[in-house]
């Protein structure tokens, strides 16, 4: 019985709630009436006793009572469970909410470092061309200043043909270099563009694990039924045979409804 | 149900009281409810978004109508359902509406998802086969098992009054009278006539229209004035109530229109008391006389248990008539203790 009134007293704590005497007088209370959590108990515990005397005798009234306490800590473990798994479904959401913060910081710096590749390429491609043009045209002047001390030669026509020859040259080298280039580059795009891909794909998955969790927890769990099996009509029923009768016969009417085809 | 988890917790008793007016649900875990039989679709995706919900519900569908399309999936006591083939989209759309309906009271139950949920419907007595049907369908999608039985027979039931006992179920589109006599009650103990409720609403408007030059109001206002004031016989208070004319409140005295307009449930009421004791049994009818119960939200009309008590000493030379004390949950309650009753392989075989 001490263990039962312990668990009393652990619910009637549970249900209780903490406050300051400071918040309590900036709402204008200025006294309080105390009355403790063991007085409480005996009080409760008084008046089922009481009520049980005047409602039952003997080893009805024991049976009575054992069943509602059994009854009593079955709703306070159920509560304990439903608080278990309100709990858990906190934590889950938490968890799903750091998740997507992570991704998120994830997928923006993935971005950015794109972008800074991109312009890098475009930057060092227009530097490279400038030094190459410089370096072939110095080449060609000295070719030219070779050839000018030649006699019997035109400058200008000794000039195009070796231009022509340069640049010939110099261009399919450059569509070579470019092509290379190219190809590298599209791969490094390809690979961001699939890691981005990735990415928004599992904050798209970790969103609807968090709209569901979100969901889940916004599911009542209902309240206990006092009944744990199926009841019927009570033995000791002064109108057990009439009732009996009657629900034999609601349940004819509605099994020829139910079991009609079609319905 | 089928989707649910495993149902080891218990079983939870539904008794539903399914009206023209309201739906009431007792539950055998302490809740009892009561909604208003109406619901309500968001008109647009605009007044979607709004409302953040798909369907509301009595007061609150009542409160956002001018954004939704409304139903009031009964009528006169039966669902607006033809159960024709062919069916119109408003038969269908009714149909819809009752089911949500059934849903929603259901849900209003709390039931938990590891307990069997078993079910009464308390469905008016000249329900057709294809109405009841309708109401079967929708409730077997919530619920792992589910009965029909007469409305005004779950009241009695419910008081444990068995036999010899006549009952009165004012609804809002039927007046249901059923004589009991310890089995389950047949066509010929059954009095059903239109005048009920909504009758009582449709003439005070009328009155109020004939009496009350530039009042403005609604049905639905009327009916909430009719809740508040609605007696017959001897008035305990004024019926004064405020109705814009022009857009300004203006007071009105409504005391003679209330009880003119309420008072119109008697004569029936008489004629089928009249009825039912007259083909009862000769050395059993004093006792029916002596037993007449009153119930359904009609009922809460002050004055007319004494009302109806008067007239049956008038026309009947005796009579006693008794208020049920809940009128609102009264079918529901009933309904709760049948299922309660029902033994368990009845309800395994209905699964």
């Amino acid at each position: 019985m001490s263990g039962f009134k312990e668990t009393l007293k652990d619910a009637v704590r549970q249900m209780s709630f903490r406050t300051s005497l400071e918040s309590l007088k900036k709402k204008g209370v200025q006294q309080v009436s105390v009355l403790g959590i063991d007085r409480i108990i005996a009080l409760i515990e008084a008046a089922v006793h009481r009520s049980l005397r005047q409602h039952f005798h003997g080893i009805e009234r024991e049976a009575v009572a054992d069943a509602t306490k059994t009854e009593f800590l079955r709703m306070l473990r159920s509560n304990e469970d439903l608080q278990r798994q309100k709990s858990e479904v906190e934590r889950q959401k938490e968890r799903a909410e750091e998740e997507i913060d992570v991704l998120r910081r994830d997928l923006a710096n993935q971005q950015q470092e794109l972008n800074l590749k991109l312009e890098q390429s475009a930057m060092s491609v227009a530097s490279r061309y400038q030094g190459e043009n410089a370096a072939i045209a110095k080449k060609v002047a000295d070719v030219l200043r070779t050839l000018s001390s030649s006699e019997n030669l035109s400058v200008a026509v000794a000039e195009e043909k070796v231009m022509e020859l340069v640049m010939d040259v110099v261009s399919s080298e450059r569509k070579a270099a470019e092509e290379a280039r190219a190809a590298l580059r599209d791969r490094e795009v390809e690979t961001l563009q699939r890691r981005i891909g990735k990415l928004n794909e599992s904050l798209g998955q970790t969103e609807r694990r968090l709209q569901e969790v979100a969901a889940m927890k916004s599911i009542d769990g209902g309240i206990s039924s006092i009944y744990r099996d199926v009841q019927g009509v009570a033995a000791d029923d002064a109108h057990q045979g009439k009732k009996k009768e009657l629900m034999a016969e609601i349940f004819k009417a509605n099994l020829k409804l139910q079991r009609k085809p079609g319905a | 149900m089928s989707d649910s988890p495993k149902k080891d917790h218990g079983v939870l008793y539904i008794g539903m009281d399914l009206g023209t007016s309201r739906t009431s649900v007792s539950a055998s875990n302490g809740v009892r409810e009561t909604v208003y039989s109406v619901v309500g679709y968001p008109k647009d995706v605009v007044s979607m978004k709004l409302l953040k919900k798909d369907v509301l519900f009595g007061k609150e569908a009542i409160e956002r109508r001018l954004s939704l399309k409304m139903f009031k999936p009964l009528e006169k006591g039966v669902l607006k359902y033809t159960g024709d083939a062919a069916m119109d989209a408003e038969a269908k759309q009714n149909l819809k509406a009752a089911s949500d309906l059934i849903g929603e009271a259901i849900r209003l139950a709390k039931p938990r998802k590891d307990e069997l949920v078993y079910c009464v419907i308390g469905a008016p007595a000249e329900a057709s086969l294809k109405n009841r049907e309708a109401i079967i369908e929708a409730a077997r999608a919530h619920v792992d098992s589910v009965m029909l039985c007469s409305e005004p027979f779950s009241v009695a039931y419910g008081l444990e009054w068995l036999e010899d006992v006549l009952v009165i179920d004012i609804g809002a589109g039927t007046t249901d009278l059923c004589r009991m006599h310890g089995t389950m009650p047949e066509e010929a103990d059954q009095v059903m006539f239109e005048i009920a409720g909504d009758a009582v609403d449709a003439e005070l408007k009328r009155l109020i229209e004939e009496s009350c030059p530039g009042a403005q109001f609604t049905m639905q206002m009327v009916k909430d004035i009719k809740e508040r004031y609605g007696y017959v016989g001897e008035p305990s208070e004024r019926c004064l109530v405020e109705l814009p004319v022009d857009g300004k409140p203006t007071q009105f005295d409504l005391t003679d229109q209330m009880r003119r307009a309420c008072s119109i449930l008697i004569d029936p009421i008489l004629k089928g008391i009249t009825k039912l004791v007259a083909s009862f049994d000769p050395e059993f009818q004093t006792k029916l006389k002596n037993r007449v119960l009153l119930a359904g939200g009609g009922s809460m009309v002050k004055g007319l248990d004494s009302a109806v008590e008067k007239a049956m000493k008038e026309r009947l030379g005796s009579g006693k008539v008794i208020r049920i004390e809940e009128p609102i949950y009264g079918g529901a309650n009933g309904a709760l203790k049948i299922a309660h009753d029902m033994p368990a392989e009845f309800w395994e075989q209905l699964k």
